[in-house]
């Protein structure tokens, strides 16, 4: 399984991240929220000064590009755990 | 019956439990960062900070009522007024937390991820087809990709 994570923040941002969180797998910026408008996840003024952001939400995706679980939070406080992540990944054979 | 001085007069336990309460509240707040079923957290943030004030100012209210019995009128009051403010934060936190987009037309289970090409961090663009069929580590294409959207502003 291949983690992907997305958001608003720029590319030098996702890095410099990545850096010093110790993180090596792909992180994609969609600042002008295209992606994030499309798959309906926009939280208007949701950031910092009224900025529009991306809502928490996770999608597992197979190998054919269907959506076998999908997970958006109702509290921005609670998140899934990885090891839920995981166990959902692993009945994707 | 004797009188009850200053030093004779018994703590107002209820005020304890309900400060020593209401710091709980306060510290639930950080229990996101350690592993345990995250839905029931926010509960725990308002349930215990109710609890906390219910108590505190039964404290307060015995503490004027029976003043040659009970003691902590001022430091009561000023701790009752705090968790009020406390409880009131929370709750605001908890309506603000919840204010989500409904996200009606979000891709459902069994539907086709929509495709999309972003920037990665070294500045490249990536797809997620080139995601899906690229291979990973060990040189096979992965069986699936878990895609997080995050709020981002880190």
């Amino acid at each position: 399984m291949r983690p992907v994570a997305i958001s608003v923040d720029p590319p030098a941002v996702s890095a410099n991240f990545c850096r010093t969180a110790n993180l090596t797998y792909t992180f994609l910026s969609d600042p002008k929220l295209e992606t994030i408008r499309r798959y309906d996840l926009v939280h208007p003024q949701g950031g910092p000064e009224g900025h529009d952001i991306s809502r928490s939400a996770e999608f597992l995706v197979d190998s054919s590009g269907t959506v076998r679980w999908e997970n958006f939070t109702e509290d921005i406080r609670v998140r899934p755990r990885a090891d839920q992540m995981l166990a959902e990944a692993r009945k994707i054979q | 019956m004797p009188e009850i001085n200053q030093t004779q007069k018994p703590a107002n336990i209820l005020l304890w439990i309900g400060l020593v309460i209401i710091v709980l509240a306060v510290l639930s707040n950080f229990l996101y960062f350690f592993s345990m079923p995250q839905a029931i957290i926010p509960w725990i943030n308002l349930l215990l900070p109710l609890i906390g004030l219910y108590l505190l100012i039964i404290g307060v209210k015995r503490a004027f009522k029976q003043p040659q019995l009970y003691s902590g009128k001022i430091w009561g009051s000023i701790v009752t007024a705090l968790a009020v403010a406390f409880l009131c934060l929370s709750i605001y936190g908890a309506i603000h937390a919840r204010d989500l987009p409904p996200s009606k037309s979000a891709p459902r289970v069994g539907q086709k991820a929509p495709d999309f090409t972003l920037t990665d961090s070294n500045g490249q663009p990536v797809s997620l087809s080139q995601l899906l069929s690229s291979p990973v580590g060990n040189s096979q294409r992965p069986k699936a990709v878990l895609l997080v959207f995050y709020r981002g502003y880190w």
